[in-house]
């Protein structure tokens, strides 16, 4: 072990799945490769840190020179906690889509936080014994970028094992970690010939291919009619190799977030249908393709609802 | 609503913006709450600009390009029709009234029709948005 | 004076939890509770979609078992559209979710419980986790992260997405399985059979013998108990009927879309989880350490205590052995690891007998759907116990109603009996110490939350 301390590495999840944290630890050998690197000070699937004494104690969090946030921001609670994480963390990386764009999560900016309590809530209406607790939450899943200045972006649901570990290497050896800058079509291997069919359906049959030919001699899904959000996504998914989903042979349904990071799917997808001629019309539900970047002020509750 | 609505109007260089030229140039009078952008063609005018505009704080957004066939990239007003189809249809899945954005067509010699449209969008908007949209907007 | 101890948060756990426990003037315990506010709105937010896109969605309701909310969705989702997967199709489905309880399992056991049986009670926590074993067993460790990895790869192979799965689809599966990727599957398969056996060895050598201490320490409770068997009776993790035991053992079996007659959901204003109690059995709900009403337990205690056998051999000779020793139902708390390691066995076993029908490998995984209006239940068994997900779609196929019981939602009463026993037991006149609370702690890891 080298004499000089190591890099601490403080990672916590907010609103989130434990998909990220899960991430880091399938990355296997690997990960157990950069317990070499770094001190890990928190990280609560782990090690039994614990930042409240009291019931209402502040979170007492350690310091650390990176730290990994995943999760949206939607109770007062967790606000409170990113802004103590960032206040310790020399570095603060958005860990996974929910922190960077809303994730799935986020899908509840459609509604507000009342509508969707009295949904979850309504078959026990008759036999709950208390009210619900409304100024425990936000009013909205935020992104943590709109809460505290977030230095890092690594988007993903949940982003590649090895893209965490070399991102958070580089970090600790004081390196811009490289993370994959065009969409997730620039890495798809499908055949493309520039033409398709002028419309999208649902995802109701398999796409057409051969089981036993490789992706590379499968038409592009999108020009097989499916839609596939490929064009408005930012890759890296598949690491080196082709996107995840196509390996299923399913499309991309977005799950890295816009290419830009800026950008907005809905918008951006409906473009590339409108370029390539396609009616977008045939879209059920076009909202759903904010299903992973809803934050950020993009999905809004229905102005003409309530 | 008690000040001037503000306006993002994306003017294409060859036909529109000309137009806003002339209209200078004759004196025709326009709120000054209108923001001119100067783009190459409206079928540059992504839709991603108009949301960011719209949820930076402008209330409407107009895209001004040449006739449809007149376009000095020959297609770019069709792409920007295209999108503007888009962009009606999806401001209100995004939470937006669709009467803030509009897409209208402008020849250089045309600055009474600019000056038109951007007057009525003004008015439109002034006129037009219920108390109620406006507190949900502000409040998001 | 009264005064509140809050863990916070409670860790090694896969989710967010507090445990708060309430002391009197004299410093005995009032009362302990384990709150998890973790709320996020998917009955909310996956209304208006089109119900082909669920299984996708709530996968995200938990990143270590996305697998068991993608199937149970997209049964759920067939019985909507009325499509029946072929089988070749619900033969891979199947595959995945073994798959992913075994390499669920093995995180859970290694990497998240183990720990609190390696290393002393009163270790310090910078040492008593993963890290630490890696330190102290570093073959051992090595050989855990290998077997997860194999297993994660396996999937991968089968499924292309391994975490936050796409691959089971409304009617069917996206992508069939070659003949050679089958063979390649079975040899893979053995070697986690090997090591299922061995850890479950290693285990009862090493971990299980300092159970009749820790369980002492933790104090028992008596639940009843709900888990999935098939008409005989036989332990089943991805399809079956639903089985609901008393503390006694009398059990009743019905159809996972009958759910909401034999159980009910409730909540309570110190927790925004949903509770689940037993409706059937007409007693209402109490959390009274000596007299539960209602209270039942799931995930692998309730599974191994609720089937009358498992079809596969080395599993089936260590569920005996276990009966024989812990009786049936078995009612220690801890006891759940042991049972998780007996099912880690059978899913082995079960992956290998599904990889050798050669139905598995057939070209036809799909049945096409149309969107229509109806109503669908799909349950599975997650690793944390019963998984169901209810859905009800519109003409155009989309979702207007949904309600999801999460495994941990089930276990959220009997978590709080455990806990509340594991306080009272361990507090004394209000003396406490961080091995203590890990100790308590330890009472909530048992359930896997
Ligand atoms: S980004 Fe995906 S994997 Fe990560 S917390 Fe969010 S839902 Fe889970
Ligand atoms: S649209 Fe989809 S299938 Fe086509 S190239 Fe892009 S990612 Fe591949
Ligand atoms: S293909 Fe798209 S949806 Fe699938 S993992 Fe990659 S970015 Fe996510
Ligand atoms: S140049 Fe005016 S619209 Fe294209």
């Amino acid at each position: 072990m080298s004499e000089t301390r190591r890099p601490r590495l403080c990672c916590h999840w907010l609103h989130a799945c434990s998909g990220c944290e899960l991430a880091l630890l399938n990355g296997g050998d690997l990960f157990l490769g950069l317990l070499q690197l770094v001190d890990i000070v928190h990280f609560p699937l782990l090690l039994d840190y614990k930042y409240a004494s009291g019931a209402e104690g502040k979170p007492d969090l350690p310091a650390a020179e990176i730290g990994l946030v995943s999760g949206g921001v939607a109770s007062k609670n967790q606000l409170e906690v990113l802004r103590t994480l960032r206040g310790q963390c020399r570095i603060l990386v958005a860990f996974g889509t929910c922190a960077s764009h809303g994730g799935i999560p986020a899908l509840r900016n459609q509604w507000t936080a009342e509508q969707t309590w009295n949904t979850v809530f309504q078959e026990d209406e008759r036999s709950c014994s208390g009210e619900f607790e409304y100024e425990k939450w936000l009013d909205r899943v935020y992104a943590i970028d709109e809460q505290v200045e977030v230095d890092l972006l690594l988007p993903g649901c949940p982003p590649r094992p090895e893209t965490i570990v070399a991102t958070v290497a580089a970090l600790a050896a004081g390196h811009q970690p490289q993370l994959a800058e065009k969409s997730v079509c620039e890495h798809c291997p499908t055949v493309r010939t520039g033409t398709g069919r002028m419309s999208v359906r649902r995802f109701l049959a398999n796409a057409d291919y051969d089981p036993e030919a490789p992706v590379d001699s499968m038409r592009c899904l999108l020009e097989q009619g499916l839609l596939c959000m490929g064009p408005v996504t930012v890759g890296g998914c598949g690491g080196r190799e082709m996107p995840l989903c196509i390996r299923a042979r399913v499309p991309c349904r977005g799950c890295y977030g816009p290419v830009r990071r800026q950008g907005n799917q809905l918008l951006d997808l409906l473009n590339v249908l409108a370029s390539k001629g396609i009616d977008h019309r045939a879209i059920v539900d076009r909202r759903s393709l904010l299903r992973f970047s809803g934050a950020h002020g993009l999905l809004k509750p229905n102005i003409r609802e309530g | 609503m008690k000040k001037e609505p503000i306006i993002i109007a994306f003017c294409c260089n060859w036909c529109s913006y000309a137009a806003a030229d002339l209209a200078g140039i004759s004196r025709l009078q326009y709120p000054g709450s209108i923001r001119i952008i100067r783009v190459m063609c409206s079928g540059m005018v992504h839709p991603d600009l108009v949301l960011q505009a719209l949820n930076k704080g402008a209330d409407g957004v107009i895209v001004v390009g040449c006739h449809l066939g007149e376009c000095h990239y020959l297609k770019g007003n069709e792409m920007a029709l295209a999108r503007a189809e888009i962009i009606a249809d999806t401001l209100e899945d995004l939470g937006i009234a669709a009467e803030r954005f509009q897409l209208v067509w402008v020849s250089s010699s045309e600055p009474e029709r600019l000056v038109a449209a951007f007057r009525a969008m003004s008015e439109r908007l002034r006129a037009g948005r219920t108390p109620e949209i406006e507190a949900k907007e502000a409040g998001q | 004076m009264p005064q509140v101890i809050s863990i916070q948060p409670v860790t090694r756990i896969e989710g967010q939890a507090r445990i708060d426990i309430h002391l009197d003037d004299a410093g005995q315990v009032a009362d302990a509770r384990l709150a998890i506010d973790a709320l996020r709105g998917f009955e909310q937010f996956v209304i208006g979609r089109p119900a082909e896109e669920i299984p996708r969605i709530v996968s995200r309701i938990c990143g270590i078992c996305p697998w068991m909310h993608h199937l149970a969705a997209a049964k759920a989702i067939d019985c909507c559209f009325a499509a029946t997967p072929p089988p070749a199709g619900q033969l891979l489905r199947e595959l995945c979710h073994v798959l992913a309880h075994i390499h669920d399992k093995i995180l859970h056991f290694f990497f998240l419980a183990a720990p609190d049986f390696i290393f002393e009670p009163n270790s310090d926590y910078s040492v008593r986790n993963l890290m630490g074993l890696v330190q102290r067993q570093p073959e051992l460790a090595a050989e855990v992260v290998r077997m997860r990895q194999l297993g994660l790869a396996m999937l991968e192979r089968i499924a292309g997405k391994a975490t936050h799965p796409v691959a089971a689809v409304v009617g069917g599966f996206a992508k069939p399985m070659t003949e050679q990727e089958r063979q390649g599957l079975l040899a893979d398969g053995r070697v986690l059979l090997d090591f299922a056996c061995r850890a479950l060895d290693a285990a009862k050598k090493q971990v299980f013998v300092r159970f009749a201490e820790e369980e002492t320490a933790l104090g028992a409770i008596r639940t009843g108990f709900l888990g999935t068997v098939d008409d005989q009776g036989n332990l089943r993790f991805y399809q079956g009927r639903l089985r609901l035991m008393r503390p006694g053992g009398d059990t009743i079996d019905f159809a996972p879309s009958d759910y909401d007659r034999y159980l009910a959901e409730r909540t309570e204003p110190w927790s925004t989880a949903k509770m689940v109690y037993a409706r059937a059995w007409n007693e209402g709900f109490s959390l009274d350490l000596e007299a539960p009403r209602g209270v039942y337990r799931v995930n692998t205690l309730a599974r191994i205590n609720v089937c009358d056998r498992i079809a596969t051999p080395l599993a089936q000779a260590e569920l005996e052995a276990f009966r024989a020793r812990f009786g049936r139902p078995a009612q220690g708390a801890l006891l759940a690891h042991w049972a998780r390691l007996i099912e880690l066995v059978y899913a082995c076993e079960r992956v290998l007998e599904l990889l050798a029908d050669q139905r598995i490998a057939e070209p036809l995984v799909r049945t096409p759907a149309e969107p229509r209006a109806g109503r669908g239940c799909g349950q599975v068994e997650a690793p944390r116990g019963t998984l169901i997900h209810d859905f009800t779609t519109d003409d155009n196929g989309c979702i207007v109603r949904a309600n999801l019981i999460v495994g941990t939602t089930h276990n959220i009463a009997p978590m709080n009996m455990s806990v509340h026993r594991a306080a009272s037991t361990l507090i004394d006149g209000g003396r406490v110490d961080a091995a203590l609370l890990n100790r308590i702690e330890m009472a909530v890891r048992a359930y896997d939350p």
